[in-house]
């Protein structure tokens, strides 16, 4: 019963740092593809910005990026 | 009951050895990042521009500004013009230049070099053992090498008003 036990745990435990050592950390030098435009998250900052502006004028709640104005929509 | 406790002792000794070793292979990295007053990593590579080779340990003698760079890093482009710029402000017997370049794409560092010409060399290292030898934690980085190999000021990234530093330090190392 211990054994099993023991090789239970020793099964688990394996599997879970052999899964955490498939997380491997991209090097500095690596990014490349990263750093492609395409790999943003914001693929236009500008236009988010305007969106994000109108959002909060028209709604009067403030994304989650936060916000500034009068509520106008105009500046 | 007494020999059946020691058992499960000795099971849970093994078990917290077997977890822990796993775990400190796991988290291993051999490289350790290069700091001033560390020797700098010797290494050659080839020429980024035309046939050869160059290697950091032929410029002994002389205060290097080792440059880690590639096409797609933004800061490390703004870099390259400062860069020139500062070549030309110290005599080339005492102070050079010398740029990695990461890119995996060697055309696309080419590319770049024939819109902004640099009169510093550049070798090319797409497998990235060069950064690796220094453990490069950011993109563009940079080492000031003294006349005897030795690591004297790191710089990391690149900014506007970035230069009048490296300035100082080279003005400092090269006295």
């Amino acid at each position: 019963m211990i054994l099993l036990n023991r090789l239970l745990v020793v099964a688990a435990l394996s599997l879970f740092v052999l899964s955490s050592m498939g997380c491997v950390a991209v090097k500095p030098w690596e990014k490349d593809l990263l750093a492609r435009p395409d790999m943003a998250w914001d693929e236009d900052p500008r236009l988010s910005t305007i969106r994000d502006h109108i959002h909060f004028s028209k709604e009067g709640s403030l994304p989650a990026g936060g916000g500034a104005s009068g509520g106008c929509g105009c500046n | 009951m007494r020999t059946r406790h020691n058992q499960r002792n000795r099971a849970c000794r093994w078990t917290l050895q077997f977890t822990c070793s796993l775990i400190v292979l796991a988290l291993s990295s051999p490289a350790i990042a290069i700091e001033p007053g560390q020797k700098a990593p010797n290494f050659r590579a080839q020429k980024l521009e035309g046939k050869g080779t160059l290697g950091l340990s032929q410029y002994r003698g002389k205060v290097v500004y080792l440059d880690f760079w590639a096409s797609w890093c933004a800061p490390c482009l703004e870099a390259v013009p400062a860069l020139e710029a500062l070549r030309g402000e110290f005599p080339e017997s005492k102070f050079q230049i010398l740029a990695v370049n990461v890119d995996k794409e060697t055309r696309k560092a080419m590319k770049f070099l024939e819109k902004q010409k640099i009169g510093y060399p550049s070798v090319r290292n797409p497998k990235g053992d060069i950064p690796e030898k220094f453990d490069l934690d950011t993109m563009p980085s940079s080492y000031l090498i003294d006349q005897e190999g030795v690591v004297r000021y790191v710089h990391k990234g690149f900014r506007d008003g970035d230069l009048e530093v490296i300035r100082e330090e080279v003005r400092r190392i090269i006295k």
